[in-house]
């Protein structure tokens, strides 16, 4: 990574669960005055629980009003409904006197016409009726009703005095006496208490009319009342929990939002409600979240930023290092350019005959030369390998030219130690192949070099051979093996089997290290199978894809 | 038949001596400069058939060196080996790049050396 600032992770988030906004009418309605009193309810010094059970108690206060309501007005018509009763009785009885007065009229006529004094019982009979409808009736009436009673009782009491006489009369024999009574004063009598009494009748009648309509204009009010009082209540409850509602529901609504903010990533923003309840602790706690979650989010971008100054300075100290590998390199073989370069011209002769008994130490300089130019040569592909500057340049080509190279270039020694070198590579093999055949012809160098340097006697033999997707090459040789326990480690750095070894065949211990990590940049993989005292076998496999090799 | 002149710039004195000792034996006439700078303008005056250039050099590197040679109409035509160190990662592409006709990795063999100059420059 160069010199940026650390990525922060992206948040991933499902689609965020829609709240219901305030529909049109709910807005239109905060903006009215409503509007204060849900913000006055918000701000109102008290818990949620106790704003709840204030907004229940209102409601429930209303409705027991309304039912409180109900039964009186309900009493009431009943009330109504008694008096009706009453004004009903009355009529009634007013009737039963205009009805028992008609009955004693006619009894005492029948009394005349049949002349005998025992007709004129049922009369009084009748008149204890009447009497007692006249008593119950008086009882039950006003006073200017009760006037008219008074005026029929006396005059009934007038009326028995004329059929006691009348009575007398008809026992005398006295027919014509008693007739003239009934009609001259009887008679009379009798039409003006009918009179009253019929008044008496139409008074009640009307009393009872007029009563019944006022119940009915009184039903009717109360109906009235009772509507609108019920559509009050249902319109105050439901402003009531409008109310209630949108105190709590704007603060959730609000924390939302913010908690989106913060969820997308933008600290340090706060959440301001005019709830001074749960909800404006809970406003308050998150605000302070987003402060220190800011805060936070500060330390770590702060972090991440010296990490990538740090980074990046790591990365100009690598580049420094291998600026100066690649400048020490150039420093150490320009001198060994002019070793070996005046060693092959004095052994060519280009300075004159050479003195006998110079020719070898000549060649020990020039073979030590080699060496450590092959040393310097290790060292700077690993440290590249490791610095991870080591290119692979992944073009075709073709194994037979990258063997044909390493054998040529190691024949010389096979031939002066006497051993067999051979190459065989399949015909199964593909024309063209994918790799840096630069690095592979350096990967057999070392694994053939390596066969001829530890084999005294017998063969070494590189083969090349398809296998499955691979290519696969082996280097096996009739030379000193290695033991089982070593296996492991001879890619290692730095590790040959013991000092010993290095002593007697040189080498720098990084061929096979450098080996390995070349094929392993090819996307392929390196092994050994050894016997000691009887030879070894490295293999090695490449991809024969592109895109395989490419990709390693 | 004229004798065939070989410019060899190359800051180490015994780097130079290893080739002047080299082509004594041969036909050709070396002429030799010990930093780029120089190099260039003998290349420019003196118009040699073949420039030998190394690649780290005071003044003015090899590969820049190369360049303006390139650049140059008069001495475009010139063949250049660059002398590369074979540490340097890329180098080979980037003596191409440069212009290079070819390279020689360091370190070489003066046979080897004498053998790639024949090739491009025969003697007579």
């Amino acid at each position: 990574m160069r010199g940026g600032v650390l990525k922060l992770p992206e948040y991933t988030r499902d689609a965020p669960m829609r709240f219901d906004r305030p529909d049109p009418l709910a807005r239109l309605l905060l903006r009215s005055p409503m509007g204060t009193l849900v913000r006055w309810v918000a701000s109102a010094r008290a818990s949620v629980q106790r704003k709840l059970l204030a907004a229940f108690l209102l409601i429930t206060l209303l409705f027991l009003a309304m039912g409180a309501f109900s039964v009186y007005t309900v009493r009431s018509m009943s009330r109504q409904s008694e008096l009706l009763d009453k004004a009903h009785q009355r009529v009634e009885w007013a009737q039963q006197i205009h009805h028992s007065l008609a009955m004693q009229m006619h009894l005492t006529a029948m009394a005349l016409l049949v002349r005998e004094e025992a007709a004129l019982g049922p009369i009084l009979r009748e008149n204890n009726r009447f009497s007692e409808a006249l008593a119950r009736l008086e009882q039950a009436v006003e006073a200017p009703e009760r006037a008219v009673i008074q005026k029929i009782r006396s005059g009934q009491e007038e009326a028995m005095t004329t059929v006691a006489d009348i009575a007398n009369l008809v026992r005398d024999g006295k027919f014509d006496a008693a007739r003239t009574l009934h009609s001259g004063r009887e008679d009379p009598l009798y039409r003006s208490i009918d009179a009253l009494a019929y008044e008496l009748v139409e008074r009640e009648n009307a009393r009872m009319v007029a009563l019944r309509s006022s119940i009915q204009a009184a039903n009717q009010r109360s109906l009235v009342v009772l509507g609108s009082f019920a559509a009050v209540s249902v319109m105050l409850a439901l402003a009531g929990g409008f109310i209630i509602s949108w105190a709590l529901i704007i603060p959730v609504h609000r924390a939302h939002d913010f908690l989106s903010e913060l969820a997308s990533g933008r600290f340090g923003g706060g959440v301001t409600v005019e709830n001074r309840d749960e909800f404006g602790e809970l406003a308050a706690q998150l605000t302070a979240t987003s402060k220190e979650l800011a805060r936070l989010d500060a330390v770590q971008r702060r972090a991440a930023h010296e990490l990538g100054t740090l980074n990046l300075r790591l990365e100009q100290a690598s580049q420094a290092k291998s600026e100066f590998l690649a400048n020490m390199s150039h420093e150490l073989r320009t001198p060994l350019n002019a070793i070996l370069g005046f060693t092959e011209m004095l052994n060519d002769g280009l300075y004159g005959e050479m003195p006998q008994g110079f020719r070898e130490p000549l060649g020990d300089i020039q073979t030590n030369g080699k060496h450590l130019l092959r040393l310097i040569n290790d060292v700077l592909d690993l440290s590249k390998i490791e610095a991870g500057k080591m290119e692979l340049a992944v073009e075709e080509y073709s194994a037979s030219e990258v063997i044909h190279t390493v054998r040529s270039s190691l024949r010389p020694l096979a031939e002066e130690k006497g051993l067999d070198f051979r190459a065989i590579v399949d015909d199964s093999l593909p024309e063209v192949l994918y790799g840096d055949a630069k690095r592979i012809t350096q990967c057999l160098l070392n694994l053939a070099g390596n066969a001829l340097k530890f084999t005294k006697q017998g063969s070494v033999t590189i083969r090349a051979a398809r296998e499955g997707d691979f290519i696969h090459y082996s280097v096996s040789d009739t030379g000193i093996g290695i033991p089982e326990d070593q296996l492991d480690a001879v890619f290692t750095e730095f590790k040959q089997v013991n000092s010993t070894i290095t002593r007697e065949f040189g080498g720098s211990g990084l061929g096979l290290s450098i080996t390995k990590k070349f094929v392993e940049m090819h996307g392929g993989r390196i092994w050994v199978q050894s016997r000691l005292n009887e030879g070894s076998t490295f293999h090695f496999a490449i991809p024969l894809k592109r895109e395989a090799v490419a990709t390693a | 038949m004229s004798q065939k002149t070989i410019l060899y710039v190359e800051d180490n004195e015994f780097n130079r001596k290893i080739v002047k000792q080299l082509l004594a034996q041969t036909k050709y006439r070396l002429r030799e400069a010990a930093d780029g700078e120089t190099g260039l303008r003998m290349a420019q005056e003196q118009a040699p058939d073949l420039i030998l250039m190394d690649v780290q050099l005071p003044k003015m590197s090899g590969l820049e060196a190369t360049r303006r040679l390139r650049a140059d109409p008069q001495t475009a035509a010139i063949p250049i080996v660059v002398i590369t160190s074979y540490a340097l990662s890329g180098d080979a592409e980037k003596a191409k790049a440069a212009g290079a006709t070819t390279y020689l990795a360091k370190p070489y063999s003066p046979r080897d050396l004498l053998a790639k100059i024949r090739e491009i420059v025969p003697e007579e």
